[in-house]
């Protein structure tokens, strides 16, 4: 790799100027960051395979182009292994595909984080978290992906909180918001390969413009049906209406209670389709559709998402526990749709 | 330790000449679009514009569309119907 670094450098005397500066210059997400020597961020272009001036994405509406040089650089300050760079450009090229539509999401008061899916040989690999403590700190991968992007989105793209970034609420998710899915004991088909089309042996992420997650406890059932009843009486309140998609994590027990059964993948999400609805008569008197109650509201019904597809079903999440969780979209089908991308190892 | 260098991660954005086309005098006879965003009251709040811009400036006409979500520029149909068809555009958004 020959092509020179071409971004501005600051000299600092030691590590404890480096990080002030980094605070003082508002790069960081308000926790410490590792500082991006020129010796670290060419061990991640490296990793990649990339020359500096590499475009990964272009942002439209921002009309600010994605470089390997600035992706590397802020990998490097969220604290990735060189390993990890090529997961972090393909949630990027994610997030910057128009189906994705990267302006609504990131800003909108709505509050999406970035949900980061990880199927394929990399997941178990580079160490991502698919179990115990889906969510929580601990994994370097999953802590350090969802935090490479989120630099980017606000070093690179301009995304910051309180100016272009208007979340109302924001939460937890943008730190990082990573999982990987459970296909060591998952008896379903991987996300990536029911989505995408992509083989088992490939690597992928999904990215989702995504809400917070809900958790739901059901101990009782012993049947796919039983555990799922459950699962939809929970779902079917707490959304907006119209949500493109919703990402519904099945943990260990519940997996292994649904797989009993011989239910698929799609035999769940037709189950959660048909039993999601809500009376338009409900989202009028509960404000979330606008008039009166007229005759006829109380018998027409309305999806929860356009089609059973636009739920994604993942294995993940803690051994044991009668617990498992969804979590809703952003927005509206129009704006935001979850988009699979192939995870490229080694770039040439 | 010794001193080192570390790289900025930011970028600075691109700078690009924005050519505004000259405003109208008046708007007495000038065919007005309208271009909603989708959300909640925003046709209602463009269509209350249009008619104060009929009624006390003296347009001739309004006309509307309506973009694809929120979040994207108006596309392209937009653009070239709206360049055929009126004088003046009102875009705005209700929420």
């Amino acid at each position: 790799m020959t092509a020179r670094i071409t971004s501005q450098r600051y000299a600092v005397d030691d590590f404890q100027e480096a990080l002030d500066l980094c605070y003082r210059k508002g790069w960081t997400d308000g926790l410490p960051v590792v500082p991006p020597t020129e010796a670290a961020v060419r061990a991640m272009l490296d990793a990649a395979g990339l020359e500096p001036d590499a475009q990964v994405a272009f942002i439209t509406n921002r009309q600010v182009a994605i470089t390997a040089e600035k992706v590397a650089i802020n990998a490097v300050m969220a604290g990735c292994l060189p390993e990890y760079m090529p997961v972090v450009l393909a949630a990027l090229e994610g997030i910057a595909d128009p189906r994705w539509g990267y302006h609504g999401p990131a800003t909108s008061t709505g509050s999406a984080a970035v949900l980061m899916i990880v199927n394929g040989p990399i997941a178990k690999r580079l160490d991502f978290n698919a179990g115990d403590n889906l969510f929580s700190p601990g994994w370097r991968a999953n802590a350090t992906v969802g935090r490479a992007v989120r630099l980017v989105m606000r070093n690179v793209i301009g995304t910051l909180p309180g100016r272009l970034d208007r979340g109302t609420f924001g939460h937890p998710g943008r730190y990082t918001y990573v999982m990987a899915e459970n296909e060591a004991d998952s008896p379903w088909t991987p996300l990536h390969v029911e989505r995408a089309g992509c083989r088992p042996s490939d690597s992928a992420v999904t990215v989702m413009a995504a809400l917070a997650p809900i958790q739901f406890y059901n101990q009782l059932s012993s049947t796919a049906a039983g555990v799922l009843t459950t699962l939809c009486d929970t779902m079917r309140y707490p959304g907006q209406i119209g949500q493109p998609n919703y990402c519904v994590v099945l943990a260990g027990e519940h997996m292994r209670t649904i797989a009993a059964d011989g239910w698929s993948k799609a035999d769940i999400r037709k189950f959660i389709f048909e039993n999601t609805t809500n009376t338009i008569a409900h989202f009028k008197r509960t404000g979330r559709l606008p008039g009166a109650v007229k005759p006829g509201d109380e018998t027409t019904t309305r999806t929860l998402v356009q089609s059973p597809d636009d739920i994604l079903v993942v294995a993940a999440g803690g051994r044991a526990g009668s617990f498992s969780c969804f979590i809703p979209g952003w927005a509206s089908r129009t704006s935001s749709e979850a988009v699979t991308v192939v995870i490229k190892e080694r770039r040439a | 330790m010794a001193g080192f260098e570390i790289l900025d991660p930011t970028v600075e954005p691109r700078r690009q000449p924005l050519t505004y086309v000259p405003r109208p005098d008046s708007l007495r006879g000038k065919r007005i679009g309208l271009v909603e965003n989708t959300k909640f009251n925003s046709d209602k709040l463009l269509v209350k514009i249009g008619e104060i811009l009929k009624q006390d400036y003296g347009a001739a006409e309004t006309r509307m569309w309506r973009k694809h979500n929120a979040g994207v520029p108006a596309h392209a149909e937009i653009i070239e119907e709206a360049k055929r068809t009126v004088d003046v555009v009102v875009a705005g958004i209700g929420d």
